[in-house]
Parts: C-alpha cells; structure tokens; sequence
C-alpha cells in the first residue's frame, strides 16, 4: 500500500514536469504581452505531430528531433504574433487580454480542423525501443520515458533562465514584463521583444508536445485538456511567474496522481479544475504571486 | 536641438495640448512648468514617442521624429525619465543600468558610462547588487536618472524629478541637475515645483490648460505677475 | 421612423409565418432538421448574447447549462417522468446550476471569469462521463414525429428572441448594459453590477437549459455527456460574434450563416466550415467588433447619406432654377 503511493506520487511528480513545461510557455507570453493564447494546446499538438513524423518518416528519435520541433513551433509562433496577436497590442490591457483570448479560440478551432484534415483523427504516439526500460530505487519503478520528462523539463528551464537572466534580450523581456513603457524609453524595441516571447513560447510548447507524444498519445482534439492543465497551473503558479510555474505543474501532478490512487484515475482531471476553480476564487494572485503583482 | 512647432495632442478623444511651440537649444536647462494636468506629461509621452500627436512637427538635431518608434528617439540621443522614475524593481541596480545602456550606440560604452553615472551617484555604486525595489525614494529616482544618463543621451527629458522627494532631497536633485548640464548635457524639465526650477533653469515655458501662456527667461519668470500669484502664493 | 418599425413588424411576421408553414410544404425530413438546427443555434447563440454580449461577461461554460438541460429532461423522461414535466425541468434545473455558480463565479472578474466558467463546464462533462457513460435513447423512438419537434424548437426560439428584445428594453436590460460599459461606473449610479449579472447569467441559463431540454426531445441517441462538450460554447459565441453581440438580429444572422456555410462546404469541399469559421471570427472580433450587423449598419447609413446628399443637390438645383426663373 504505502510503496503504491509512493509510487503514485513520484509518477505525479515527473508528470507534474511535464505540466509546468506545457504552462511554461503560456506563462512567458502571458507575463510579457498579456495575450492569452488559449490556443497554446494546439501549438502542444503541433509539436507532438512534428515529432511524431520526424519519427515515423525521418526514423528521427524523438529526442534528437526536439531541435526540430523547436525551430518549425518558433516560426509559426512569430506567424501568429505577426499575422494576429500583433493587432490587439494597442488595446488597454483588460480588453487585450479579452481580445486574444477569442483570437485564440478562433485559432484553436482552425488548428483542430486542420490537424484533423491532414493528420487524421487517429490517435498517434511514439514507441522505441529503450521506452520500456525502467529503473528502481528504494522500491519504486522510473520508466524511462517519465524521467525523461523530468530531465527535458529541467534543461529548458535552465536555458530559459539563463536566456531571461544572462542576455541583453533576456534582460529586455524582463524589462518589458514589468514595465512596458519604460523599456521602450530605454530604446528596448517592444513588439521584437513581444515577437520573440511569443515565437519562445510557441517553442516550449513544441518541447512539450514531443514529451506528450513519447509518454501520451496525441490527436486533433487533445488541444483544449493541455490548454486546460496549462491554465490551471499558471494560475496556480501566479500569472507570469516562471518558478511559480513549475511548482504549480508539480502540485498538479500530485493533484492528480493522490486522486487517482485514492478516489478514481477517472476524477484525476476533474480534481485539477475543482483545485484551479477553489484557487481562481479564493487566490487569484496565484499560491505563489504576491498581491500586488 | 529640439523644436516643437503647432504641436495638436488628443488624449481619449479630449484635446490635450493645443498648437505648442517650444525650442531646446544646446547647453541650456529648459523648464516647461504648469499646474497638475496641465499637459506636461503627456507631451513628454509625445517628444519619446510614447503617444501620437495629431498635428504638428517635432524636430530633433535636424530629424523629424513626430512618427518615429520610441526606441529610435532613444537611439538618436533623446532620453526621458519619466514620471516617478519607473524603475525594474523586480531587477537589481546594475541591471536598470545596463539596461539604459540598451541602445547600440551606448551598449559599446557601457562600462565608462557606468563609471560616470557611479560618479555623480556614488550610492547607486554602493547598492548595484540590490533589488531595485528595496531602494529608498530617493535612491529610485538617482536609480531612474542613472539609467537615462547610460544611454549618453544629448537631451535629457525629466518629468517631475522632485515629486514625492523630500525638500533637502529636492535640493540635492536640482543640483545635480545643474551638475549634470555642466558637463554638456541638455536639459529639458518638466516641474511642479516652480521657485527651484526656475532658479535652475535658463529659461522656462509656462503651460497652462495644455497652451503654453508664457515664456522667458528663468529668472524673469519668477518675477512674472500671473507666476507669481498663482504658483508662489 | 415609425415608418421603418412597421416595415420590420411586417418582415417579421411574414419570416414567421413561413416558418410556422414550411414543415407542411416541405415535407423533406432533412430540410426539417436543417431548420432544427438553425433553430438549436439560435438559441443557443442568443441565450449566450444575454450573458455574453449584452452584459459583457464572456462565458465560456454555456455548454455546461446546455448539457444540464438536456441531461435533467431526458433521465426525468427515460425513467417515467411525463414528458412537459421532465421538459420544464430542463430550464430549472440550469437555472439552480446558474443561482449556485452565479455568487462565486462573478467574484472573478473579466478574464478569470471566463476561464472559470470554462473549467467548470469541463468539469461536468468529465463528471458525467464517469458517472453515466452509456449512450442514451430516445424513449418515444417507436411513434416518433419530426413535426412536433420543429414546432417545439420554433416556439421555444420565438419566445428566447421575444423575452431578449424585451428585456434589453428594459430597466434591467439598460443596468446590464450599463454592467458591460463599466462595473465601477455603474455601481456608483447605483446599479447593483452582481444582481445584473445575476439576472442575466439566469436567464441566460434557463434557455441554455430549455434549448437542452428540446434537444433531449429531438435527439434520437447520444452519450449524455456529449451536450456538455466545449463546442457548444464556442460554436454559439463565435455565431454571436460574427452576427454581432449585444444585438437581437446578430445571434440569429450568425446561427443562419454558420449552418448556411456548413452546408454549401459540405457539398462542395467538405468539412472545410470549422475552418472558414473560425478565421471569420478571428477577423471580426480584430477588424470588427460589431460584427456583420455593424456591417450592414454602416452600409445603410452610407446609402442614406448619399440619398440626402442627392435630395439636397436637387433642392438646390430647384432653388436656382426659381431663381432663374424669377431674373427673366
């Protein structure tokens, strides 16, 4: 009993990476230019399909095609922000926030028809040959593929710090995020800086899909329950910020996994929005956001 | 330096500033006062190219910049601290400074232009490890000023840099302000706190319900009749 | 004016009464369901344009007072209940859903509402599943009649339409309305913004439900979570947005226009609609937040510009011509 919920709870953990890694991204847009692009599921999908076929047509392994996934995922996200989010950035922020939030379902539903049109409904996923393989330790098992999440999730939170704290650009976005019109006084050109969050975050939703590929599965429909699970943790997380958010993917996975082993695996979902709902009500600011942030 | 000639500004729908001309000639300290809502502000959102004039010409070191992007203005040389400072208090001191040095142009002399703003603000030296936000009102503003000077600006725009600042402050900031103009700099200040700034100032615009209603001489302007009785009582 | 309200009182009767006889001219059972459908988004899109558009607050969990609706009546109705009981309940139910969610949803404001309002109907659509996945039939499929379907969906439809144009005449529409200008401004003439969004959210929910309660009737089988999913919230908001929010004619232009555009891409290119339907929304919500009404709207005061511009050269013209005439 007590070596099950262990390993409950550290399966909750490593999938708990993979939900921070997918808000990852929403979050970094969302924190530099308030659009909230709820169509973030379908750019998940998107990665997944990308490496799912660089698998299947490339024989690409799905890690090594991770930087693939990462360059087609960041074009099409500076397309968006070019083509569409780009027009609401003059709005105030309350009815931006609004605005983007409608474009993005707009896209979602083109996304999901699209996807359906040249993917097919099929449910598709990727298997090789080392995904079975497991370790124990201290009795509990860690396939693989579920540490894999752990590790991915953890380099590109590194990178992106380092990109965020090192570089100038980095620097500018963070600028940008606190406050927009003083770094424009700083000579900081904000849409390239606007362009780039969203193309980066597009990206670490790619990173995520290829994740969902090799431990789920994905097809045109998965969009909206990542879009989901991204919202809840970024809430949980406090909007915009980034620790915050992996602490937030944590605590959901652990949401999760506790009610599975306890209730029902089929209330895990169901116990994430009840958790976000409580959260949205009783903390907006987030469990790790300060007020006045 | 800079000219403003028949400067129209809406704001929401509502007329702002009405046909404003004013100049900035090199090495001078030049002083726009006015009551609160006066239009100040917003016409220095304008000069930075934070908002959009209807009509008029704005004209910096013989280029027009009414339609250029903020950060091109910031690139030709023309740098305002705004309205309290709006530091990064989520950054440390080092990096709102390195961050004023963002511009191509000032990125290659970032390292002599921090030496210079550490001269004229030795505490900001002292605190560059510090969050920006545990800094004192005081300490923010020098903050704000510093990070503006790191874009080796030729014109520096401030927006009520005395605001909220304590009078033995208030002292200390306009005299670094002229500190600052004897080194070469160009001024442009935008105050409520009218006796300092035109004891400071070369010469000074009056702004009143978004026209300019008087201008002369600094000094003159203290002695001025309508100054006088509405601003020094 | 005066002139122009009898010219729409007409239209509209005449539109109805085409309505009212079309099932017994046409007696194409798939031109019936086309209309159903019409109808079924109509309703859906106004009842959300209460909330959505005329109180301005964007709703993202419609589906959620749909599929109650359509769960309540067909479990009171399968398991015995008389049908116009198991029916009304449909309503009420959603309407209890709405008065429980109602107080704590609307402490979120703007954005948060929204997505909180898309987490619980996510939250009931999984619920349900687990709770009843089995697939539900129609109990009256041996003596089962397209008519009185149609004629409960166009009746249900005329009264959604008639209860929004007269509420939004009225003391409490002008509040809601007030509400989506600006909740701080409004409270300050004194309009109670959470007893408006109240109101709205209710009745907006009680069409929701009984727009579920009909399709319970209608429907022959379905899993009973499928009412729930999120593509009845969406489908009717983008409707309401392409047609024009916060209009009577809007929610109906865009139901008509998206079943329209379903079925001419249907025939010739296949299911291409979704798509085409989504970037028009994406458009009007960037380019043009009034939606096709707007569009119309500005043509019309286009044309009668021009009109009076013409009477007025004529009238000049004339004016000269005396004047000519009176120098000879």
């Amino acid at each position: 009993m007590l070596q099950s919920l262990g390993q409950n709870l550290v399966f909750g953990l490593l999938v708990g990476a993979l939900y921070g890694l997918v808000a990852l991204g929403l979050s970094l847009i969302f924190g530099v230019t308030k659009f909230l692009n709820v169509a973030h599921g379908e750019l998940v999908m998107f990665g997944g399909y990308a490496s799912f076929y660089a698998f299947s047509m490339l024989g690409l392994d799905p890690f090594l095609s991770i930087p693939l996934t990462i360059i087609i995922l960041f074009v099409l996200g500076a397309i968006l922000y070019r083509l569409v989010f780009s027009r609401t950035i003059k709005l105030p922020e309350e009815s931006k926030i609004k605005n983007t939030l409608l474009v993005a379902f707009g896209l979602s539903v083109i996304f999901q028809n699209l996807a359906l049109r040249f993917f097919t409904a099929d449910e598709r996923g990727i298997t090789t040959s080392y995904f079975s393989q497991a370790f124990t330790l201290g009795g509990v098992r860690f396939p693989l593929p579920k540490v894999a999440i752990l590790v991915v999730t953890v380099i590109f939170l590194i990178i992106l710090q380092l990109i965020l704290k090192k570089t100038y650009t980095g620097k500018a976005i963070r600028a940008t995020t606190q406050n927009w019109e003083a770094a424009s006084l700083m000579g900081i050109d904000i849409h390239k800086v606007y362009l780039l969050s969203f193309a980066m975050g597009a990206a670490l939703a790619g990173v995520a899909g290829t994740l969902v590929a090799v431990n789920y599965s994905i097809q045109p429909s998965m969009g909206l329950g990542w879009t989901m699970k991204a919202l809840i943790v970024m809430v949980l997380g406090g909007l915009g910020n980034i620790p915050g958010t992996i602490i937030g993917g944590l605590i959901l996975g652990l949401t999760e996994s506790t009610t599975s082993f306890f209730i029902s695996s089929n209330y895990r979902e169901v116990a994430g929005l009840v958790l976000f709902l409580l959260v949205l009500i009783f903390r907006p600011q987030g469990l790790f956001g300060s007020k006045e942030a | 330096m800079l000219n403003l000639e028949n400067v129209n500004i809406f704001y929401k729908e509502l007329q702002a500033i009405w046909s404003v001309s004013l100049n900035v000639q090199k090495g001078e300290i030049v002083a726009l006062i006015g009551p609160n809502g006066a239009g100040k502000t917003t016409l220095l959102r304008v000069i930075s190219g934070l908002h959009r004039c209807a009509s008029g010409k704005i004209d910096f070191l013989g280029r027009q910049i009414e339609k250029e992007a903020p950060e091109k203005i910031v690139e030709y040389g023309l740098s305002q601290v705004p309205e309290g400072g709006k530091i990064f208090t989520g950054m440390s001191v080092l990096e709102n400074l390195e961050l004023g040095a963002f511009v191509k142009r000032a990125r290659k002399e970032k390292n002599q232009n921090l030496e210079w703003v550490y001269e004229i603000f030795p505490r900001l030296a002292e605190r560059k490890s510090q969050q920006a936000g545990t800094l004192s009102g005081g300490e923010r503003q020098m903050l704000a000023i510093g990070r503006a000077l790191m874009s080796k600006p030729q014109l520096l725009m401030l927006d009520e840099p005395s605001f909220g600042l304590a009078p033995i402050l208030v002292e200390r900031m306009f005299e670094t302000i002229e500190k600052i103009n004897h080194e070469g700099l160009t001024i442009f200040l935008v105050e409520q706190n009218v006796q300092s700034s035109l004891e400071l100032a070369h010469r000074a615009y009056l702004l009143e319900n978004g026209r300019i209603v008087g201008e002369g001489k600094g000094k003159d302007l203290l002695t001025f009749e309508s100054v006088r009785s509405s601003y020094l009582g | 004016m005066k002139k122009n309200n009898i010219i729409k009182l007409i239209l509209i009767i005449v539109v109805v009464a085409l309505l009212v006889v079309l099932p017994l001219v046409i007696k194409n059972d798939s031109t019936i369901n086309l209309v159903i459908l019409v109808l079924l988004y109509i309703l859906l899109a106004s009842s959300w344009n209460i909330l959505g558009g005329y109180t301005g607050q964007t709703n993202l969990g419609h589906a959620a007072f749909f599929g109650v609706g359509s769960l309540t009546t067909r479990l009171l109705w399968v398991n015995g209940v008389p049908f116009l009981l198991s029916f009304l309940a449909g309503g009420v139910v959603a309407v209890i859903l709405a008065l429980i969610i109602g107080a704590p949803a609307f402490k979120l404001r703007g954005v948060y509402f929204a997505i909180g309002t898309l987490a619980l109907a996510q939250m009931l659509n999984l619920t349900v599943g687990n709770i009843l996945p089995e697939m539900s039939y129609n109990p009256d499929l041996a003596n089962y009649q397209l008519l009185p379907r149609y004629y409960l969906f166009l009746g249900l439809t005329l009264i959604t339409i008639l209860t929004a144009a007269i509420l939004v005449k009225s003391r409490i529409g002008l509040g809601m309305m007030a509400v989506r200008e600006g909740e701080d401004a409004a409270e300050s003439l004194g309009i109670s913004a959470l007893k408006h969004k109240l109101i709205a959210l209710s009745i907006s929910a009680f069409f929701a439900g009984m727009a579920g309660a009909a399709f319970a009737y209608y429907h022959v089988s379905f899993y009973y979570y499928m009412p729930f999913g999120s593509e009845w919230t969406f489908d009717p908001m983008m409707m309401a947005y392409i047609g024009g929010t916060g209009t009577i004619i809007g929610p109906i232009i865009g139901a008509v226009f998206f079943v329209l555009l379903k079925q001419l891409l249907v025939w010739n290119v296949g299911e291409y609609h979704l798509i085409i339907f989504g970037t028009l929304f994406i458009l009007i919500v960037l380019f043009l937040p009034g939606g096709l009404v707007e569009i119309w709207q500005k043509f019309r005061t286009f044309l009668t510009k021009k009109t009076k511009r013409r009477k007025k050269v004529l009238l000049k013209a004339t004016i000269q011509n005396e004047d000519g005439i009176q120098r000879e």
